[in-house]
């Protein structure tokens, strides 16, 4: 009776562990991932399925211009529910006509991420598309679009390019683009648009980065119109129509050759001036850089996945690459503590084109890709540099790498190399950094006592933007105002 | 019988001794080689493309195009891994980095070469250049983020892309075909990212 009673007791057991294990298989494996959410459902209206499928990332599925990807890509998405539109052909302030969209839409905006869509979006599409825009802002039903009349053009003559010079200057579009028309003299150089987003004056001698395409009627319309939401007025009053006119003509002629219809020798002129000038201005070439490489992995990303812009180049991805370890992105800042406030310039260095941390210990060819920035010129890596100095501090504290003791590193190899296995890395951020907004900006690792507070914000920054507040119990941070 | 069991211990310690011995040697952990051993590799397979270019305004483009793409670290996953490392006879041939995502299905870097079939050459630089502006395929298929970061070379000016462009025509033809998007996670291997992640600690 007993024996029969644990051969029963075991039974059960093994049975409850194989049903158990059986569903926990089924959880790991990998067919029963859920489906991807390009893929809209066959009863999705087109314009909404469209929309998620080519607009959400960028766009965010609510059309705030809060995508994915939005917090990274300078210019900013366009928010549709303000129903504010920088290219247009109506009045200022007035909303677009359709056939503005779907401009936008078709030829993409240059100089910003917005592709052109024409290859893939028309006809049935485009318009569907259009009309789910649309639907984000009320605007669209209460207004009507006001269209500018551009009946009168002024073609381009030498008397007109000069005229439209004088107008330049009477209407000192200098301030924000320079006398040169790329900003080098500029005086507003701290341009943000409505929603706070730092932006930059076009450069009027680049064509080919002008949102709102290049030829003098686009030009003009931009003076004609305004650009919503931009500190680019509308020239509406201050200038004549065949004023506006000129200075479209005199933008046209400001263009310079692009490289891809330069000449060697008009190549080696102009890469040798760009060199110049980066070596000139270090900071700006260093800025471009990071923008360009680094920002995507020392970010701090809330749970979805998505970059939180207070914590931009603070750090805190965990890669977690079996057998290798787990390595946090380091924070970039100049953060005395968390960050790089107390590093030298050779330590950054050493570290970012060797491999080798501030304690002397390396670092693996990988997540780090310092074996690609080792290929920089030395201008450029001391750019970066330059440019890391000038990040205002924000306290984020990231654990260093973790590394495996060397025996399970070699049962990891072994099972690599020999055994074929092969392992997930993990890609996730060390917390979900869109909760730390405000109480914990000032200390992410908790307890932190007043007098630490006070050190972290006499850096060697004149205004940082993130001091802490007197209060030790509460870990608030408030912005100050440079 | 004491003796046996002595001397089965003593050859079992020697064996780990020189098993681990052995495995410094072959496969040193990666903190132990010189760091020359990962750059200049990488260096010279970056600088092989450029030698036989003959029209001197590409040669000047696709020098500034090398910089780039040396610094943009695309050799990390677009390079196919051999046992020991990156295989430089394949220099971004695709295949470095193979990723199954539960929210976004199933990537594996591209074939950046210039081959005609499995490659880039039958793109045309708009293509090329719409993809590292915006994350856009040549089908119209939008990139996820998680895959590769453009909405970094997105901040890029366009004439940085382009010489990016100009490199890649330069690259040596490689045959490399490289299985097309899966919106299902159809490896044994399944990465997580942050959205991942986010549902994986909501289920446990």
């Amino acid at each position: 009776m007993k024996r029969w009673f644990v051969y029963f007791l075991f039974g059960t057991a093994g049975a409850a562990a194989a049903f158990l294990l059986y569903f926990w298989m089924g959880a790991l494996s990998p067919l029963n991932g859920s489906p991807n959410p390009n893929q809209s459902e066959q009863s999705m209206p087109l314009g909404k399925a469209i929309y998620q499928a080519k607009c959400a990332t960028c766009h965010g599925a609510s059309g705030k211009g809060d995508g994915k990807a939005a917090p990274l890509l300078n210019p900013a998405p366009r928010d549709f529910t303000s129903g504010m539109y920088k290219i247009r052909t109506t009045e200022s302030g007035s909303i677009p006509t359709d056939d503005d969209l779907a401009r936008s839409i078709t030829y993409g905006l240059y100089g910003s991420a917005m592709p052109d869509w024409g290859p893939f979006l028309h006809g049935d599409s485009l318009k569907a598309i259009i009309a789910y825009i649309k639907s984000f802002s009320p605007r669209f039903e209460k207004e009507k679009p006001r269209v500018v009349d551009i009946s009168s053009p002024v073609p381009s003559s030498a008397s007109s390019v000069a005229n439209g010079k004088r107008v330049y200057a009477k209407l000192q579009c200098a301030s924000c683009h320079g006398t040169d028309g790329k900003g080098t003299d500029a005086t507003a150089t701290d341009l943000i648009d409505d929603w706070g987003n730092e932006i930059t004056a076009a450069n009027l001698t680049e064509p080919w980065t002008f949102k709102g395409r290049s030829t003098a009627r686009d030009i003009y319309l931009r003076f004609r119109t305004g650009m919503n939401g931009t500190p680019m007025p509308s020239y509406v009053g201050s200038a004549s129509e065949k004023e506006m006119w000129n200075l479209a003509n005199y933008v046209v002629s400001l263009a310079r050759k692009p490289v891809w219809a330069m000449n060697a020798e008009e190549l080696k002129a102009f890469y040798s001036a760009a060199d110049a000038e980066a070596k000139k201005n270090p900071v700006e070439r260093g800025k471009y850089l990071v923008e360009s490489s680094c920002e995507g992995c020392h970010s701090g990303y809330s749970a979805d996945g998505k970059v939180v812009p207070e914590f931009k180049l603070a750090g805190g991805l965990v890669f977690d690459i079996y057998p290798f370890g787990k390595f946090t992105s380091f924070n970039l800042t100049s953060d005395k503590e968390t960050g790089l406030g107390n590093w030298t310039d050779a330590e950054i260095k050493r570290a970012i084109t060797q491999g080798i941390q501030r304690d002397g210990s390396r670092l693996l060819p990988f997540p780090m890709p310092w074996t690609s920035i080792a290929q920089m010129p030395d201008d450029d890596v001391n750019a970066i540099i330059a440019y890391l100095r000038t990040v205002p501090p924000i306290r984020n504290e990231v654990p260093l790498p973790e590394k495996p003791n060397i025996f399970s590193y070699m049962w990891g190899k072994f099972e690599m190399l020999i055994l074929k296995k092969q392992y997930p890395g993990y890609i996730y951020p060390l917390k979900d950094f869109s909760k730390m907004e405000h109480d914990a900006k000032g200390g992410t690792d908790g307890g932190q006592d007043s007098e630490e507070s006070q050190n972290t914000s006499s850096g060697s920054l004149s205004t940082p933007l993130v001091v802490h507040n007197e209060n030790p119990f509460r870990n608030d941070v408030k912005e100050v105002q440079p | 019988m004491k003796k046996i069991l002595k001397w089965t211990a003593i050859v079992a310690g020697c064996l780990v001794v020189v098993g681990f011995l052995a495995f410094l040697y072959f496969i040193p952990p990666l903190t132990m080689i010189p760091q020359t051993a990962f750059t200049e590799p990488l260096a010279q397979a970056l600088d092989a493309p450029l030698k036989s270019i003959k029209d001197p305004a590409e040669k000047i483009l696709a020098e500034r195009g090398k910089m780039i793409v040396g610094r943009s670290a695309c050799n990390d996953c677009h390079t196919p891994q051999g046992s020991q490392g990156p295989n430089y006879d394949e220099f971004l041939a695709g295949g470095g980095m193979k990723d199954g995502f539960k929210l976004y299905g199933s990537v594996v870097s591209r074939n950046l070469t210039p081959d005609k079939e499995t490659g880039m050459g039958t793109r045309t630089d708009a293509e090329i250049m719409r993809v590292l502006r915006s994350g856009v395929f040549h089908d119209g298929r939008l990139m996820e983020p998680v895959y590769m970061p453009w909405f970094d070379f997105s901040n890029m000016t366009d004439e940085d892309r382009y010489a990016v462009v100009v490199y890649l025509r330069h690259l040596k033809p490689v045959w490399h075909k490289i299985p097309d998007y899966s919106p299902h996670s159809d490896f044994e291997k399944l990465s997580e990212t942050a959205g991942d992640y986010a549902e994986h600690q909501s289920v446990h």
